[in-house]
């Protein structure tokens, strides 16, 4: 735990000191884009994401007394890399104008100090999105888990029935990811996909000359999926941080783990898949 | 484990490479192959030489003539967005209420300068030269809006604009490319704020004009001009024996 903390730390003030940096180097006369003097760190994110999830050893979800681990290291790593960078991704591609909303910023010093921002939250997502791809090609099963199952429509009417009020529903026994946001799972892989693709191809336009109708159709494509991504991202934190229900849920993405009460409520489904019997036996999962 | 697997993460496969090692593999060529290619960039390879062709021809403005109508400038964005909106328009002209001519109004247009900072500023290659006329343009689709060619223009107002409706920097292409505009512009066309300029005070040359910070002096005042009893040479008198100039002699 500490480890991950002092790590998590360690990370977080690399991603500030770079956001400093690229503020202040915005303001430097004659000073180049980030997006064009320091390109080739785009090119490496990925890559680098994907080396990284190669020398990482993941654990799978397991029973442990009264607690159960849900998010092992690298999870939290993918999760909070990817989170922060599509957060001020967002922020900074809004005030630069997304799509038919106009720039929210002035020409000349602010726009480039925006822009430089947009590289270092790119980067960083990148890496954390190649290092999610990276870490699910190698466990299929993680993929499996998210997508939604034919039990969607008949979970979240009794999920969020109850949530709202209605007696007649009673918590379905979902498994590790609730059937709703399984399908809001859906709409954040296709939007990640195609900012991360259609991205990736203005980048590429800073260093090769590429036809004007392409690069159109990637910037219009890469505003409607920022857009799509907004809305993900509003839910996402309604539903997962502030809504009080799911603090126990938003704690377990710092500590990896929530408590077997709470998994035996809300998830209990899951914890049948983990082999975890009332009587208080169960089985481990396999350790990777 | 219910759907979880039994086996070690990327190593279910039968024989040949399994997908951790190919994981291994791509990230680890594709880490090497970026460093690589970023010491193989910056030691091996010559710095880009920027190379334009001169443009094909220049607006040229007889500030003494212009009446501040504003024509030129609903025209240059109708026959570019096929609406009229001044705040599109490329070419500018500002009024100042409390100055005195010829200093109550400017009309700024872009020079297409021989060596266009705009252009060399552009991280994209939005900001061209058209390769058959030199008329520097913009390439919409190719716009990232970081706006350097707006803060590279060396005068003021720029002349390249920021089109805050689509979004992309926008410039004079000397009506090259004017979609709602049935005739033919360019340097070999006709161009829209000259055409529609009431009081001639607008015309083009394909000969180079010399830079100088006060623009492209050009008198296009003529004998009709005297007649009216406006002054037609720059030292404020009227001459009106057919003597001033025009386009062919303006002076720099």
């Amino acid at each position: 735990m500490r480890g991950r903390a002092t790590f998590g730390v360690a990370i977080a003030l690399a991603f500030s000191l770079a956001l400093a940096y690229a503020v202040r180097y915005a303001a430097v006369e004659g000073s180049e884009l980030l997006f064009d003097s320091a390109t080739w760190i785009l090119w490496l994110a990925p890559f680098a994401g994907m080396a990284a999830a190669a020398a990482t050893k993941r654990r799978d979800p397991v029973v442990e007394g009264d607690r159960v681990l849900r998010h092992d290291d690298a999870a939290i790593l993918e999760h909070w890399t990817h989170g922060i960078g599509t957060a001020v991704l967002l922020v900074s591609g809004i005030a630069l104008g997304v799509w038919f909303v106009p720039a929210l910023v002035g020409s000349g010093e602010p726009v480039w100090m925006w822009m430089n921002v947009h590289f270092v939250a790119a980067a960083l997502f990148l890496f954390g999105t190649f290092y999610y791809c990276a870490n699910t090609v190698l466990a299929l099963k993680r993929l499996r888990e998210h997508l939604p199952t034919r039990d969607a429509v008949d979970f979240t009417k009794r999920h969020y029935g109850l949530l709202l009020g209605f007696k007649k529903f009673s918590f379905p026994p979902e498994r590790k990811y609730f059937e709703s946001e399984k399908v809001a799972y859906l709409l954040a892989l296709s939007a990640t996909a195609l900012i991360v693709i259609t991205g990736l191809f203005k980048v590429a336009a800073h260093v090769f000359d590429l036809p004007e109708g392409l690069m159109g159709a990637m910037t219009l494509t890469h505003d409607v999926a920022t857009v799509a991504m907004l809305f993900f991202l509003l839910a996402h934190v309604f539903f997962a941080a502030v809504l009080p229900a799911s603090w126990p849920m938003f704690r377990s993405m710092f500590t990896g783990y929530v408590s077997l009460d709470h998994a035996r409520h809300e998830h209990a489904g899951w914890l049948a898949e983990l082999g975890f019997q009332e009587t208080g036996s169960h089985e481990k999962s396999a350790e990777k | 484990m219910g759907d979880i697997e039994k086996t070690v993460a990327g190593e279910a496969t039968e024989g040949g490479l399994s997908r951790r090692q190919f994981i291994t593999g791509v990230g680890g060529l594709g880490v090497g192959a970026v460093i690589g290619g970023l010491f193989v960039n910056g030691f091996a390879l010559a710095d880009d030489v920027l190379a334009i062709p001169a443009s094909g021809g220049y607006l040229l403005i007889d500030q003494k003539k212009c009446a501040g109508c504003q024509s030129c400038m609903l025209a240059c964005s109708l026959v570019h967005y096929g609406r009229e909106n001044t705040a599109l328009s490329r070419i500018q002209v500002t009024q100042n209420p409390f100055g005195k001519f010829p200093d109550d109004m400017v009309l700024d247009q872009c020079r297409q300068c021989p060596y266009p900072s705009c252009v060399d500023a552009c991280p994209t290659g939005a900001m061209h030269a058209d390769p058959e006329t030199g008329a520097r343009m913009v390439d919409e689709g190719k716009c990232v809006g970081c706006e350097r060619c707006v803060n590279a223009c060396p005068f003021t107002p720029s002349r390249v604009q920021w089109n805050h409706e689509d979004k992309h920097a926008q410039k004079c292409d000397l009506c090259l490319e004017s979609p709602y505009w049935s005739r033919d512009g360019g340097p070999d066309g006709t161009r829209a704020c000259e055409a529609v300029c009431p009081m001639k005070a607008i015309t083009f040359t394909k000969e180079i004009p010399i830079q100088s910070d006060a623009g492209y002096e050009v008198n296009l005042r003529n004998s009709h001009w005297g007649h009216l009893g406006y002054p037609t040479d720059n030292a404020g008198r009227v001459v009106s024996t057919g003597s001033t100039g025009s386009a062919a002699s303006a002076s720099h």
